[in-house]
């Protein structure tokens, strides 16, 4: 029977062209306006590394200073010093470690007319690739060993590997980058997470835009003084020189743990309070503040990756929506209402109550479906003028298959929320009443 | 077929009550053409809508069929009326939005059997109301006769085994409503039992017994006197 009530809720569409038209209209719109501002709040809050982004971990250690710090609250910095970055490395728990820094170089290519490349990447480790599940096009990271050993290797993005060596394969070639000659090891594939979760604190483009296109190893990045192209946190006097910049309690790396599984997490936690207890005997970590942990929608939470504004746009969308769904729960009503007598005829013909419910809400249902084909239409016109508002929403402004089905679930689960009292005034019609009046 | 038993509905507002029916008895035998006759507000359609389920009834006993109806719920209400009962109406209440053929579908649909068997039925429904050439037209490309044969078909096309008519002339010209009133006599004859109201004299006494309803009483003096009818008397 419901193919039958589909066939008739498509007729009926027909009926009453203006009413239908401003039903759809009504939902279509409340629907659109709820489905763009929810894709892009999905899009900033979805989990960009789902398999492993409960094992994956931000330690945060407070090495502030005591002036003005209030117990219990907030580490003063979201990054840590090189000394706890260069430890953590060296003796900390997990299947991975890596700490990543921002870097800003300028790449001379091979022929002096073609002047330099400004570049932004990042230095790490080449835990970082098999970390982030980083694709290759190209050849591989460099080896823990040249971790270990400075090398000057890079990794390129696609998008710089084509722009400096075209359509040729550039591993094995080099670069002129800091002034010195950098191997090139390895080509990424498409790669471009968004929000850029594994290096959230930037100074090249923000969550949502911007791109990373170098990657040198840490160490070397320490040998060769390139500094960070991200913010830095400085408490306290440090001694002079690079050493003594290395030695301060400046905050400026950021650091991530791969654990092997969630439950382990108690167990990082376990090394990092060991690990300030230990420290506290070189006088550091006075605040005797805890030890924070992360992982990766946790760490999106605390560096509010969703603004308040765009939650708030979603709230007012979804307001919005039932507005609508008020209007058309009034057309609705307007038009079963003057359905009465066909409510009649078809009770006396055999129809039960809840026959005639299911066929008006199938009813509702398909002004819902036509509402629905409209919204994605304008969800992703509405889109569309979005990205061209900035990078950052051209970075977000995308419909996915989960936000296109969304969309048509919204739309007819708000027909028929909308239709549900029009189709039960549809119920209550005595039939005898109706037959003799037609 | 149809058995009623000291039956009675009363219409309750906050001031008043009133007995459309009341002692209400009735019995029609399978076959049977039974006209019914009655002033306005005598309770003939109440009458008809508790016959044809489309109301409840307050106290008595109804027996469809054999099927004791009351207490039943809407479900099975519902179900014995698109089994039982065909139903032809005045202003013949065909669904204007269908063509002839979804109109005559309604009921078969409820029925729940299948695409080739409602075709069939629908086909010699429409036929047998001489529309077949017709089925893809809508209600509003016909006469008012035509019209009342298409909800006559619609009525047939279940095989039900009571036909309740209400007034189904009312609305049609002498020669149109002639044709309707062969039409039905041709059905009765064919099997199907029948129960009309009706306020046409003439029509009352082509019946096999014409039933006079008085006050929400059948009246046993005009019912014993069809020939008052035949004699063109009036009520």
């Amino acid at each position: 029977m419901l193919r039958y009530y589909f066939m008739l809720g498509l007729r009926n569409l027909r009926r009453n062209p203006v009413l239908t038209g401003l039903m759809v209209l009504t939902l279509t719109v409340g629907v659109a306006a709820s489905i763009s501002t929810l894709t892009i709040l999905h899009m900033m809050s979805g989990n960009p590394i789902p398999d492993k982004s409960s094992r994956l971990f931000v330690p945060l250690v407070d090495n502030g200073p005591l002036d003005g710090y209030i117990p219990g609250q907030l580490p003063h910095d979201s990054q840590l010093s090189y000394r706890d970055a260069s430890n953590f490395l060296q003796g900390g728990p997990g299947v991975r470690r890596t700490a990543v820094v921002g870097v800003t170089g300028a790449i001379e290519q091979s022929r002096a007319d073609l002047g330099t490349v400004e570049a932004d990447g990042l230095a790490t480790t080449s835990d970082y690739f098999p970390m982030f599940d980083v694709p290759f096009l190209r050849g591989a990271a460099w080896a823990p060993a040249q971790d270990k050993s400075t090398a000057n290797v890079v990794v390129l993005s696609r998008r710089m590997s084509e722009k400096i060596f075209g359509a040729q394969d550039p591993v094995g070639k080099h670069i002129r980058l800091f002034n010195n000659d950098f191997e090139v090891v390895g080509v990424l594939g498409n790669w471009n997470p968004m929000p850029r979760y594994t290096h959230l604190i930037n100074g090249n483009g923000g969550n949502f835009a911007g791109q990373d296109d170098i990657f040198i190893p840490f160490q070397t990045a320490i040998r060769l003084h390139t500094g960070t192209s991200g913010s830095m946190t400085c408490n306290g006097p440090s001694a002079p020189g690079y050493q003594g910049f290395l030695d301060s309690e400046c905050t400026w790396i950021q650091f991530w743990f791969e654990m092997k599984s969630a439950v382990e997490r108690s167990t990082l936690q376990d090394y990092l309070d060991s690990y300030t207890r230990e420290q506290r005997k070189f006088s550091r970590f006075a605040r005797q503040n805890i030890n924070h942990l992360y992982d990766v929608m946790e760490w999106m939470d605390h560096l509010h990756v969703v603004s308040d504004d765009g939650r708030v746009s979603t709230w007012l969308a979804f307001g919005f929506l039932m507005l609508c769904l008020v209007n058309t729960i009034g057309l609705l009503l307007a038009k079963f209402s003057v359905r009465a007598g066909e409510v009649g005829v078809r009770r006396a013909l055999g129809a039960s109550r809840a026959e005639i419910f299911k066929q008006f809400l199938t009813e509702a249902a398909v002004v819902g479906l036509a509402g629905g084909l409209l919204g994605l239409l304008l969800s992703t016109g509405a889109l569309w003028l979005l990205a061209r508002q900035s990078e950052r929403y051209a970075a977000l402004a995308h419909m996915d298959w989960s936000m296109l089905l969304l969309t048509f679930a919204l739309a007819v689960l708000s027909s028929i929320v909308a239709g549900l009292l029009p189709t039960w005034r549809a119920c209550q019609v005595t039939p005898a009443l109706q037959l003799k009046s037609q | 077929m149809l058995h009623m038993k000291n039956l009675s509905k009363v219409y309750r507002t906050h001031m008043i009550e009133t007995h459309a029916l009341r002692g209400f008895d009735i019995h029609v035998k399978q076959g049977e053409f039974v006209t019914v006759t009655g002033p306005s507000g005598s309770g003939k359609t109440t009458f008809l809508n508790i016959a044809g389920l489309l109301e409840e009834f307050n106290g008595g006993d109804y027996l469809l069929d054999g099927v004791n109806v009351k207490g039943l719920d809407d479900n099975a209400r519902s179900r014995l009326r698109n089994e039982k009962l065909g139903f032809i109406f005045q202003g013949f209440n065909l669904i204007p939005d269908l063509n002839l053929f979804d109109n005559v579908d309604v009921p078969l649909r409820y029925r729940g059997f299948g695409t080739a068997e409602r075709r069939t039925r629908i086909e010699q429904a429409l036929s047998q109301v001489g529309l077949a050439s017709r089925m893809r037209h809508y209600p509003a490309e016909l006469s008012g006769g035509q019209q009342q044969r298409v909800a006559i078909a619609r009525a047939l096309a279940g095989s039900p085994k009571l036909l309740l008519a209400d007034e189904p002339t009312g609305n049609l010209d002498t020669q149109m409503a002639r044709g309707v009133m062969e039409l039905l006599e041709e059905i009765n004859a064919a099997g199907t039992t029948i129960l009309m109201v009706t306020h046409d004299p003439e029509l009352a006494v082509r019946a096999q017994r014409n039933v006079h309803i008085i006050d929400g009483q059948v009246s046993d003096l005009v019912r014993k006197m069809p020939t008052l009818f035949a004699a063109g008397a009036t009520v």
